[in-house]
């Protein structure tokens, strides 16, 4: 199945500003996160932390609501959904 | 009760409102936290509006690298405190309001009076301890935020109306890591004239603001998104009995 990827700010440069990234079906949420991991590469420093875990002020969206941190190996995703995983910008 | 002058400064913009409309504008007390990159145009546009009182406060002074996005500052005012400059330009752009300015670091001790009985309260910050700060604010106080931030060719903005929409924390439970944004002056100029248009439509009585919406605002693809937000159940900030 294939999931929809929306990137914005800094992970727009890293992940590319909207991506399809192909996925078993009934894959979960973090399934799809270890798939953006390896297309960051060298830079998923930026968005994952050293256990490959998202790091704290990321902002991650299915269809527009909120996915739950607890709920990432869980929530189970469909053919044509979108994922949203932005950085808050703090400037002014 | 606007004056002849208003009438006319204004007449472009009273056939969308009314001379009621205008009346509220004039009538609104708008605070302004930042004089930098949001805080210009923000400023600069509720003060040509017609906001009846601009309350704005920065601590810095005017330095060479901000001119390519604070709009109010100019080469001849490097050096100034930003607050009194902005104060100047705000003055000379519209005589018939009154601007307050204030050459403070907002933190705990001063907020309160700073907001005071303000209508509203505009993040025009440049870090997020202080934007908590003013969430809390205007949670305590029942004043709404509006907020905004910006990095590159990127923003974002929400509304924040207390007790009803999601709060910034239950936006942006984590602060992003500090850093000094690379910024072109677009982008905050973007963000900020949205911030305005908020601004403006709440002192209006205007329906369909940006609360419990997160707009994303993308200036290299030209996108703009909008992301419902919801209140978290466990927010430190906004839920009540999990105060922290």
């Amino acid at each position: 199945m294939k999931v929809r990827v929306k990137a914005f700010a800094r992970f727009r440069e890293i992940l590319g500003s909207d991506l399809s990234i192909d996925l078993p079906d009934g894959a979960v949420m973090a399934t799809a996160l270890s798939a953006l991991r390896d297309i960051a590469g060298d830079e998923s420093g930026i968005i994952f932390d050293e256990d490959g875990a998202l790091r704290a002020h990321v902002i991650l969206m299915r269809n527009g609501k909120r996915v739950k941190r607890s709920d990432l190996d869980t929530l189970v995703l469909a053919d044509g959904d979108e994922v949203a995983i932005f950085p808050p910008v703090a400037g002014g | 009760m606007l004056t002849e002058q208003e009438r006319e400064r204004y007449a472009r913009q009273i056939p969308l409102f009314g001379e009621e409309g205008q009346d509220r504008l004039k009538g609104a007390k708008v605070f302004i936290a930042g004089a930098g990159g949001l805080g210009c145009p923000i400023a600069l546009y509720l003060a040509v509006a017609g906001v009846g009182e601009i309350r704005i406060a920065d601590r810095d002074t005017v330095e060479r690298t901000n001119l390519n996005r604070q709009v109010l500052h100019r080469e001849s005012d490097i050096g100034e405190l930003k607050a009194r400059s902005a104060e100047a330009k705000l003055r000379e752009a519209n005589p018939d309001i009154h601007v307050k300015a204030f050459a403070t670091t907002i933190d705990e001790t001063n907020v309160r009076h700073l907001v005071d009985d303000a209508d509203l309260i505009v993040d025009a910050m440049d870090n997020f301890p202080t934007r908590y700060l003013l969430n809390r604010e205007a949670l305590q106080s029942g004043v709404p935020l509006v907020h905004g931030a910006i990095r590159g060719f990127d923003g974002q903005a929400t509304t924040i109306i207390p007790g009803r929409t999601a709060c910034l924390e239950c936006i942006f439970p984590e602060a992003p890591p500090a850093e000094v944004c690379p910024v072109v002056g677009t982008t905050p100029g973007v963000i900020g004239l949205i911030q305005a248009n908020e601004v403006i439509k709440y002192l209006l009585g205007k329906e369909d603001l940006l609360a419990g919406r997160l707009l994303l605002w993308d200036g290299l693809a030209t996108t703009l998104e909008t992301y419902t937000v919801e209140r978290r159940p466990d927010c430190p900030a906004c839920s009540p009995g999990v105060r922290s």
